[in-house]
């Protein structure tokens, strides 16, 4: 293939490394007012008063939003559970008690200042297991009459926002047949997505009721669809664009900021305001990445044959249920990890807590999933005295047999484990030995993971895409995936270029969305990027095809039949020097004597997957996912057993990818989404001290791994091609992330002879995992 | 964006500052001085600290001093942490200096404001406690100059007013040898856990230490102790512990049992270091 498989520079590349590529904040106009949030001290208290008159004396404040002078109608993805700005209640550390608008941001932020806001604390929930207690205080009361959608189960008198059952086999049968098992507890951290670019949103009412908005989003249609679902605007009275997006890692798919900004559009006339977060509130205010606490037990055989898996996620959802309830059913759907068991039952249950609210994480309830299973497989490949990738090879799930969710999977459905495990063992030196003592008191380990992961979305979800033609041949490409920096746009355009048999750097990728006129693709999430415009793009590209093909067949006076695109040409099969150039035909044809036919080529294409079902609540039973992707992981790290610190040496990953469209920006998403998930494991999340109160809401103190402090990666790729999409493309956006936690924990559990079952990693953790704290 | 407004002041001689502050004093302006600003913009950006004027020394020839005279280093408090690093006149300084923050900070950070600044650490003071440095200052009575163990005491002791010009440190301590090691959490930056300068004089040693209670310290005591030679090493280092001069931190860097222990290895290391040859 001319394109395909080649590893072409990104279409923004050039704009990024300049400094020229523009995103939400750079966008400021003359006649921008700003906003400033007044957030919330306390994780959970009644608001007594909000005293504005203070602020509203400070000159060039235009409007103060209180959760008293505005509406009071909730929002939320599944539960409508969430004010837009609190207005009796906060519910945790960081939440917007007020909004204050003034013509300058340094205004509005002195005005913020003085707003007076006086509160009465109430206990607070500090996590999910805290929550999950009997005699645990209520986050809401009003749980039974929220409105909510169809297929998502809170138990109203508890906390308990979210219930997802999954009941496969039977489990008598799975503990009979079992000799060894293996138990174990594991605990997340809440923690950030970190994105370079804070969220920031603008808003603006034109004088005819119609609505712009500017986001940071990697949802900007849901925006559309949400603004007719709350404000009850007509969707053809709202604009949303996104430019290019800093970094989003799931974290930018929640819609909160947006609501704030429209009121305060609203309280100024429609004047256009913007609303950019600090990184303090980027940190707590907007949603963050969820945390878990989880029991896992497996039995098997004496062979090492799984027989039976019992697994409890209590997921830490924060303060309102948002996507949190999603991501603990898409933990159920795949609460096995990539193993095939016969008899499973899981319980997965999102915990309201006194913690910022979560949404969608890189990974989406996987990393957490797979960090308990994969712990416990170590466990039980330890019982069993046998490797513990052998375990895993011995288990992996494969076509022909039931997933958690009793879908039969089938060759397309799920790329193949083993082969993953077989080439990450070569590219970790696996069999060389996985601990040696290298000198006195230093230790290098090994330790590995395996993931799977579907993408677990709306049961429709699609993709739209338009190629529209210049005059001289050459195609602009209009698609609804934001460009949140993994390069999935220019992915694309070599999907059309491959397809139209032409240069890719004849195909123009406009980088803006606008929901006026680019085609939608559902939410730039989950993997689905490629996945889903893929088939859009060709499908597009055919329909433009066709167009060609009935003016050249006039043309060449030849049956469309006939013909065939390539080199720039469309030409007669059996005959290719008859042909027409792709420039005499992209805008019609003009005969010599000044006759024209036809007219721009407009090439439309649309996608939506299909055979996807809700799940059954009682069993869980149904198809949540269009396919599986998957692969194995490992670390090595050498660890002080003196001082307990550790340095990250290798990591590795392979991945089924299928086929793959540009090897680069493949090998950089997996190697980006590794780091992700190391500096996740070894150093992340939030620290609360016992009033709910984030403590680490800066980069001073909230440690991401650095360039010169990450470990070499290696990255392989497996071939299976998934026989849905493009060319036979996999998604592979999220995955590198997923099994690295896991990876790392087993790993320094083996260099510490201790099972470390917890996050994040530190040493003094470490230390006192292994000295039980009498060191 | 710092949400106040304020004043700037530049003055172009040394002894027009105070007067500055005096009068800014007056009028209800709660003037600071400004030398890298790293901490007065982070600060101010959080509303953690609020001035109504800054009156800015940095670029002042007294400040801005680096060099030997008369057998003393002289180290104006402008000089960038990057500056002490690239140029390492004391290279224990250089070490020290050279673990605070990160390379884009140091390249603003200065020796004075550092040893001044809010946030506790103070790491820069360490190498000048060890050098029983002398300090310049300049006040309201004009020019000061003291010994740093007299004027130091968890921060420097300054008059309402009076600012640090330069700090000297003899030649001859220069080129001592020395230890320090700072201990983090995990990250390669960051705040310490503790941060630990030695340096062996006459076949003594003195050690300094930050990030182990809320003020950086250097302790006659500790020093005693230290080079007590009929104990054994682990002795010497329990009795180390007990007397340190304050609480033992206990925050979210980690606890202070886990300090302890960071303690507790580092000397053995710095013993290591500093007792093996010729010990």
């Amino acid at each position: 293939m001319e394109t395909v498989g080649h590893s072409v520079i990104r279409k923004d590349a050039f704009q990024k490394v300049t400094g020229a590529a523009e995103y939400t904040a750079d966008r400021k106009t003359v006649d921008t007012l700003y906003a400033k949030l007044v957030i919330s001290p306390y994780a959970h208290a009644k608001i007594l008063n909000v005293g504005i008159a203070r602020a509203q004396k400070v000159t060039g404040v235009r409007a103060i939003l209180t959760g008293q002078n505005t509406t009071h109608l909730l929002t939320g993805e599944e539960i409508r559970d969430r004010p837009i700005i609190a207005y009796d209640r906060v519910r945790y550390y960081g939440e917007v008690v007020a909004v204050v608008i003034a013509d300058s941001l340094a205004t509005a932020k002195q005005a913020a200042y003085l707003v007076d806001v006086s509160y009465s604390p109430l206990p607070v929930v500090n996590s999910p297991t805290e929550a999950f207690q009997q005699d645990a205080p209520l986050i809401h009361e009003n749980l039974g009459s929220y409105k909510k959608i169809e297929h998502v189960y809170p138990i109203p008198g508890t906390n308990i926002c979210n219930h997802n059952k999954i009941r496969k086999g039977n489990m008598d049968k799975g503990w009979q047949a079992s000799t060894v098992i293996a138990e174990r507890s594991v605990t997340l951290p809440i923690a950030d997505h970190a994105a370079m670019e804070t969220r920031s949103v603008s808003c603006e009412i034109l004088p005819n009721g119609h609505v712009i908005i500017h986001s940071a989003s990697q949802a900007p249609f849901a925006i559309k669809r949400w603004f007719d679902n709350l404000f009850n605007l007509p969707q053809s009275k709202i604009t949303v664009y996104t430019p290019l997006v800093g970094g989003a890692y799931g974290g930018k798919s929640a819609i909160q900021l947006e609501f704030i900004v429209y009121l305060a559009s609203k309280a100024t006339g429609g004047q256009k305001v913007s609303l950019t977060n600090s990184r303090e509130e980027d940190f707590v205010t907007s949603p963050v990445h969820i945390g878990l606490d989880a029991q896992v037990k497996l039995g098997s055989d004496s062979e090492g044959n799984l027989q039976a898996a019992e697994i409890l996620f209590l997921f830490d959802g924060g303060g309102y249920s948002d996507k949190a309830t999603d991501m603990s059913k898409a933990a159920a759907v795949d609460c096995t990890g990539p193993y095939h068991i016969e008899n499973v039952r899981c319980d997965s249950l999102c915990m309201y807590t006194n913690h910022p609210y979560a949404t969608s994480f890189r990974g989406f309830g996987h990393p957490e999933l797979t960090f308990a299973i994969e712990r416990t497989m170590d466990l039980l490949a330890e019982k069993l005295s046998m490797d513990p990738l052998e375990l895993r090879w011995k288990n992996a799930i494969t076509w022909g047999q039931l997933t958690p969710t009793q879908v039969m999977l089938n060759k397309s459905d799920i790329g193949d484990t083993k082969q993953c495990i077989e080439e990450v063992k070569g590219l970790i030196d696996w069999d060389e030995g996985t601990r040696f003592e290298v000198a006195e008191n230093i230790v290098r380990a090994k330790g590995a993971s395996c993931f799977w992961k579907t993408s677990n979305i709306e049961t429709n979800a699609g993709s739209g895409v338009i190629l529209t033609f210049n005059e001289d041949g050459t195609v602009n490409l209009s698609c609804g995936v934001v460009e949140i920096g993994t390069g999935s746009r220019s992915v694309l355009a070599q999907i059309a270029a491959e397809r139209l048999d032409i240069p890719v750097d004849q195909i123009y990728v406009k980088m803006d969305i606008d929901t006026s006129i680019t085609p939608e693709h559902w939410k730039t999430v989950a993997s689905r990027g490629l996945w889903m415009a893929g088939r859009a793009v060709l499908r597009a590209a055919e329909d433009a095809i066709g167009q060609l093909f009935w003016v050249a067949s006039q043309v060449l006076r030849a049956p469309p039949d006939d013909l065939e695109i390539g080199g720039g040409y469309v030409y007669i099969k059996s005959e290719p020097r008859k042909r027409v150039t792709i420039q005499e035909i992209a805008y019609g044809y003009v005969y010599p004597n000044g006759n024209g036919i036809g007219g721009q080529v407009i090439g439309r294409g649309v996608y939506t997957l299909v055979g996807m079902t809700y799940l059954d609540p009682d069993t869980g039973k149904g198809d949540p996912g269009p396919d599986w992707t998957v692969g194995a992981q490992a670390v090595e790290v050498e660890f002080n057993a003196r001082d307990f610190t550790y340095k990250l040496l290798r990591a590795a990953t392979v991945v089924d990818a299928g086929t793959i469209i540009n090897p680069k920006l493949a090998e950089g998403q997996v190697m980006g989404a590794m780091n992700m998930g190391l500096s996740y494991a070894s150093r992340e999340g939030f620290i609360f001290d016992k009033y709910g109160r984030v403590l680490n809401n800066q980069f001073r103190t909230y440690k991401l791994l650095r360039y010169g402090e990450n470990p070499e990666y290696k990255v392989g790729f497996v071939h299976t091609p998934s026989r849905e999409t493009a060319y036979g493309l996999r998604g592979i956006g999220e995955h590198g992330v997923i099994g690295m936690p896991a990876a790392l924990a087993s790993s320094l559990s083996r260099a510490c002879g201790v099972p470390l079952n917890f996050l994040p990693l530190l040493p003094e953790k470490i230390w006192r995992a292994t000295m039980g704290g009498k060191g | 964006m710092i949400g106040f407004n304020f004043d700037y002041y530049r003055p172009t001689d040394v002894t027009q500052t105070v007067q500055l502050y005096q009068t800014l004093a007056s009028q209800e302006k709660h003037p600071e001085y400004l030398a890298g600003g790293t901490e007065l913009i982070t600060m101010a950006r959080l509303d953690q600290i609020r001035m109504g004027a800054v009156i800015d020394i940095g670029h002042l020839p007294e400040a801005s001093a680096y060099g030997f005279h008369n057998g003393q280093l002289i180290i104006g408090s402008a000089i960038t942490l990057t500056q002490t690093s690239k140029t390492p006149h004391f290279p224990l300084l250089a070490e020290v200096g050279g673990e605070v923050a990160d390379h884009t900070a140091r390249n603003q950070i200065t020796v004075g404001g550092n040893i001044c600044g809010r946030i506790y650490y103070r790491e820069a003071v360490l190498p000048f406690l060890l050098a029983d440095s002398t300090v310049i200052t300049l006040g309201p009575n004009g020019f000061r100059s003291a010994a740093i163990m007299d004027v130091f005491d968890k921060r420097l002791r300054l008059h309402r007013g009076e600012w640090l010009v330069q700090l000297m440190v003899d030649r001859a301590i220069t080129t001592l040898p020395f230890y320090s090691v700072k201990r983090r959490k995990l990250d390669q930056i960051g705040y310490p856990l503790l941060t630990l300068a030695a340096l062996k004089k006459d076949g003594l040693i003195r050690a300094a230490f930050s990030g182990l209670c809320a003020f950086p310290f250097r302790s006659t005591e500790i020093e005693d102790i230290l080079n007590n030679r009929d104990l054994s090493k682990m002795e010497r280092i329990s009795q180390v512990i007990d007397k340190v001069p304050g609480p033992i931190l206990d925050d979210l860097l980690a606890s202070s049992e886990y300090r302890i222990f960071v303690l507790r290895n580092t000397l053995m290391e710095m013993f290591l270091a500093l007792e093996s040859e010729g010990a």
